[in-house]
């Protein structure tokens, strides 16, 4: 058809470059290899060649481009996002040297202390054995278990240790107390530390 | 070396802190200066290539008595004082005419230098071709034609291909506008023939590319010469150390997930995963249960043992006629 009439339809313009050996490319770049020995035929041809050369170089790399990355049309322009860069190439400056460690930092690694899991920060856990969710702490807290028992059964051991004038009943709850007071007296203490060694409390 | 500055103000510790090395590097400046003597051809060649690179690039114009292989302390000093990695020198000599230093440096000493010897005859400036230029601060596409570039082994063409990467490379972009694409650096040589002594000429071509429509998906590319238009001899290189450039290659940790290994997707859409094993160990393997191998039995008659066996081997064909 296109041979047949060549005036009225003027034939494909041809896009495709052949070379005998396959360009390779670095898109993130914008670069293109050409491994193909240069087609130098005479030296009056030079920059006729060159800049075939450079057009088929030119079309294979926008072909190339065109045809694998992604492109986005917005308001701006078409946006062609690009690859990363495969080439190496040398940097300015050497890698800048990883941040020093807080002292807090340096404590907890030594301690082995973690901040806590998004899990472990709720305060409702689920409890296996009635299959509800309860509260850690507070209003019927997991904190409480059994301070509210009615009928306990007598540690032989624990009643022989017992001071004289205390009883069993409010045990638990004493000794819940107590541990909170302890946790306090050692904040307190930590805090009067971190002053005394010049820092802001 | 320069004074170690301690920002006393916020402005110089901005300064400092813009300065200094990053993950992600700030992308190179390159700085333009000249020899005491300089002919009027190199003069023009660094012009056109500042022209090339603005905005990231500063260019000097006074003399500088500098002979970058002999010594390259005052050429760290100004890449230090205008934090600046790529450094381009011009000068001309009876003995080197025309030449054209480039210079690389990492964490402000020199890392590797090539020496370009422009052709004077076949030099063209950039406003010698009559035509519309492409906007300034571009990103161009670069092509390097020719065997010589795809050397595995380093040499001298394969650092040209190197320092025009780095020097045409741009800004880093993620994204570039399609209209953006408007011209394109060729890099090509000649391949090398064994036995002859002078070495292929480096042509570095600029077009600007026209895009017509082909009638199909992709548009039909043309190039029209855009200058400068340089022919290059190589003459002398300085490598860089080997441990230098490892240090200089190293690349920042990024903190986006590396792709998992031994986990595909296959064609349904079914997740195969590889899972390796330690070896196995067939000691603890559960065989079928013998009654006859059972350990239970005291070391002392071992004799026993070893009678049972023979007997419990020899039942054996007799037991299975019966179960079937």
């Amino acid at each position: 058809m296109a041979d047949s009439t060549p005036t009225l339809k003027p034939s494909k313009l041809p896009i495709l470059v052949s070379k005998p050996t396959p360009y390779t490319f670095d898109l993130g770049l914008l670069c293109a290899f050409d491994p193909n020995p240069l087609q130098l035929s005479s030296s009056e041809n030079l920059e006729e060649d060159l800049a075939a050369t450079a057009r088929d170089g030119a079309q294979a790399l926008l072909n190339q481009l065109l045809s694998t990355c992604p492109i986005v049309s917005t308001p701006a322009g078409v946006l062609l996002s690009l690859p990363g860069i495969e080439t190496r190439l040398p940097r300015e400056k050497p890698l800048p040297p990883p941040k020093a460690l807080t002292t807090w930092q340096r404590f907890a690694a030594k301690k082995g202390i973690k901040s806590k899991t998004k899990e472990e920060r709720k305060k409702m856990v689920y409890d296996e054995a009635t299959g509800e969710w309860v509260p850690k702490w507070g209003y019927k807290g997991v904190n409480k278990a059994g301070e509210g028992d009615w009928i306990v059964e007598v540690d032989e051991r624990k009643e022989r240790e017992r001071k004289e004038g205390t009883e069993r009943q409010g045990d638990g709850r004493r000794e819940r107390k107590e541990r909170v007071r302890r946790n306090e007296r050692l904040m307190r203490a930590n805090e009067r530390k971190g002053r005394k060694n010049g820092r802001k409390s | 070396m320069l004074r170690q500055i301690k920002p006393r103000n916020a402005r110089s510790k901005r300064a400092l802190d813009k300065k200094a090395p990053k993950p992600t590097e700030n992308p190179k400046t390159a700085l333009f200066l000249r020899g005491t003597t300089c002919s009027q051809i190199v003069q023009d060649a660094l012009t056109d290539l500042h022209q090339l690179r603005i905005p990231l690039a500063k260019k000097f114009t006074k003399k500088n008595a500098i002979h970058p292989f002999e010594d390259a302390a005052s050429l760290e000093f100004f890449s230090e004082k205008n934090d600046a990695s790529i450094l381009v020198f011009g000068s001309s000599s009876k003995k080197r005419p025309h030449a054209i230093t480039l210079v690389r440096t990492f964490a402000y000493k020199v890392l590797d230098m090539l020496e370009l010897y422009l052709d004077p005859d076949s030099f063209r400036r950039l406003n010698q071709f009559k035509n519309k230029k492409c906007a300034v601060g571009l990103k161009p596409m670069l092509l390097f034609a020719g065997t010589p570039f795809e050397n595995p082994v380093s040499d001298e063409y394969t650092m040209v291909k190197s320092f025009f990467t780095d020097f045409f490379k741009g800004e880093p972009a993620d994204k570039v506008d399609v209209e953006g694409l408007q011209y394109i650096v060729s890099i090509s040589a000649r391949d090398i023939v064994d036995g002859e002594e002078s070495k292929p000429s480096v042509h570095l071509r600029i077009y600007l590319i026209r895009t017509k429509r082909s009638g199909q998906k992709l548009p039909r590319v043309e190039v029209e010469e855009m200058g400068p238009r340089m022919d290059f001899r190589i003459g002398r290189v300085k490598e860089a150390d080997e441990d230098t450039m490892k240090e200089a290659l190293k690349r920042a940790k990024t903190s986006q997930e590396r792709p998992k290994k031994n986990i595909s997707t296959d064609i349904v859409g079914d997740k195969i995963g590889r899972v390796h094993l330690g070896k196995q160990d067939l000691k603890e393997l559960q065989t079928r249960k013998l009654k006859g191998l059972k350990r239970s039995r005291d070391v002392a008659d071992e004799e026993d043992d070893a009678d049972e066996e023979d007997i419990v081997s020899d039942e054996e064909p007799v037991k299975k006629p019966r179960n079937a």
